[in-house]
């Protein structure tokens, strides 16, 4: 479903991405795991359509979404959960996830996609009236989350949705990644947490200045220990 | 210091509503498209001007009402508005840069106008400005009432827009976090040339409200700018009922300065106004 080919991504002169190649299945799990400033961040954005590529191809379901402009990405099915959330804090929860189904064709579904984000996380029930500046972390996450489910895509690109939150809060967050992909969305998992995000995966890319370079099923990458200490910093 | 009468005061309260009325008309595009656009764009002022002046040279040359000259000064300056974003953004101007670039724009519209009606006192003259309405013994010009009414429906009808409508909704995203914005379909581009068309079209709007109530003179355009700043800045930018709400203050207060004190009290009164306000309000962003 996602093919990315040769991706290249520069901030500048300076590197971040060099021909880099991935791929998502239909439904599929894939994690992205790496080191800090491996360019994990870099990739999600550019899958998003916030950042142009400098050359490569990303075909969605066939469609080359390399060049064309950033509002384009989402009704072509990608929908992301950005690194630190980035919420509409100045607007209401209910707001940002309208917002989610701001395209027709998740307009049309925006009453039952909500219903349906609420069945996902009941806590933000009693939430949408609120500024969502002034949730706390873990409701911020389910509201980034709740917005990109909006836009009803067929590939959900998650960056570090873990980030700064209690391990129970964590825990919440999974359990949602998991039952999202069982409902058949593919998942873009990009975790610092490596040890749920290789659990969860079915695939996963070790991605280290830019490159990969490792990749695999997760199960196997978890079951080799010189993989696990060398690049996975587990033990 | 002499205490004027109930009378006095009253129907000076009245003629405060009615300059706040223009102040938060006048203010109304200039707040939207420094909010939300992030353009502190001084050639509003030159838009209302030369609005104006159409109006007259339309009504008075042409013979046409002036209200239905709207029809006519609205599109052609959502136009002006339109090209002038798509100029801006082509060449990625800076806020701060946009107020330089816009400066200049208002000084050569200034100039403009100096050319073609000359730096003479013109005032419309209609039918509309002869209306009176008077109750319990306060007196209401027409063209006054029309502008406070027009005033108070554009910001009450953009504050709809903005908080109900999926566009309105789309334009706060976009003015939060445009790229994020776009990764959820917003067109941010075409919003934003929507966005500089609707502020320049709601200046020719202000322009012929103030051929209506104005002497018309070029210079003017600047003495305007000092007090519908202190009022957009006072109403919080981007908020469309701000500019509208304290502009109807610093006309009130103004009116009353008047008339207590002197008329020349009444520009310290606006700045007091908004610097007590800069500096009292707690922080937001
Ligand atoms: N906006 C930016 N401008 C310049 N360099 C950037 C920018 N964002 C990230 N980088 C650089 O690109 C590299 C990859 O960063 P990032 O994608 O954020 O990595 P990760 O998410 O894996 O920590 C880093 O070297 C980082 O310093
Ligand atoms: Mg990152």
């Amino acid at each position: 479903m996602l093919e990315v080919r040769g991706l290249r991504v520069s901030y500048g002169a300076a590197p971040a991405l060099s021909d880099l190649d991935l791929d998502v299945g239909a439904g599929e799990l894939v994690g992205v795991v790496g080191p800090n400033g491996a360019g994990k961040t870099t990739l999600i954005n550019t899958l998003a359509g916030l950042i142009a590529p400098a050359s490569g191809r990303i075909g969605l379901n066939g469609t080359d979404l390399a060049r064309l402009p950033s509002h384009a990405f989402c009704a072509a099915g990608v929908a992301i959960v950005p690194e630190s959330r980035r919420l509409f804090s100045a607007m209401t929860v209910r707001e940002n996830l309208e917002l989610g189904s701001y395209l027709p064709r998740a307009k049309a579904e925006r009453a039952r996609s909500l219903e349906s984000v609420i069945a996902l996380f009941p806590a933000l029930a009693s939430r949408l009236g609120t500024r969502a500046g002034s949730l706390s972390g873990g409701q911020q996450q389910m509201v980034a989350i709740g917005r990109a489910l909006m836009a009803r895509p067929s590939l959900l690109l998650l960056d570090e949705p873990s980030l700064g939150l209690a391990p129970a809060v964590v825990e919440t967050m999974f359990a949602a990644v998991r039952r999202i992909n069982a409902a058949g969305v593919a998942i873009l998992l990009v975790e610092q947490n490596i040890g749920m995000a290789m659990e969860l995966a079915s695939r996963a890319y070790v991605l280290e200045e830019g490159r990969v370079v490792l990749q695999g099923q997760a199960a196997e990458l978890m079951g080799r220990p010189e993989i696990r200490k060398a690049y996975l910093g587990l033990e | 210091m002499t205490f004027p009468s109930l009378g006095l005061l009253s129907q000076s309260v009245l003629s405060g509503l009615f300059l706040g009325g223009m102040y938060g008309l006048i203010g109304l595009g200039l707040g939207l498209s420094w909010g939300l656009l992030g353009q502190i764009n001084l050639t509003h002022f030159g838009f209302v001007f030369l609005s104006a002046y159409l109006c007259y040279h339309l009504t008075m040359v042409w013979g046409v009402d002036p209200l239905l000259t709207l029809g006519l000064l609205v599109p052609a300056f959502f136009a002006v508005g339109v090209v002038m974003q798509w100029a801006l953004a082509r060449f990625r101007v800076s806020t701060f840069n946009s107020l330089l670039v816009t400066f200049g724009l208002t000084v050569m519209i200034e100039a403009l106008i100096q050319k073609i009606w000359t730096a003479d006192f013109r005032k419309l003259q209609t039918g509309y400005g002869e209306e009176k309405f008077s109750f319990l013994g306060l007196y209401a010009p027409l063209p006054e009432l029309l502008t406070l009414t027009v005033s108070a429906a554009a910001a009450g009808g953009i504050w709809l827009l903005m908080r109900y409508t999926d566009l309105g909704k789309a334009m706060r995203a976009m003015a939060e976090d445009a790229p994020i914005a776009a990764a959820f379909g917003v067109n941010a581009r075409a919003l934003a040339l929507l966005l500089s068309g609707s502020c320049v079209a709601l200046a020719a709007i202000a322009g012929v409200f103030f051929a209506l109530s104005f002497t018309l003179t070029p210079t003017q355009i600047f003495s305007w700018v000092g007090v519908v700043f202190a009022a957009v800045m006072m109403g919080g930018l981007g908020n469309p009922l701000g500019p509208l709400l304290a502009g109807l203050v610093i006309g009130v207060s103004e009116a009353l300065a008047m008339a207590v004190f002197s008329p020349s009290w009444a520009p310290i009164v606006s700045f007091s106004l908004l610097i007590v306000l800069l500096l009292f309000r707690p922080a937001h962003r």
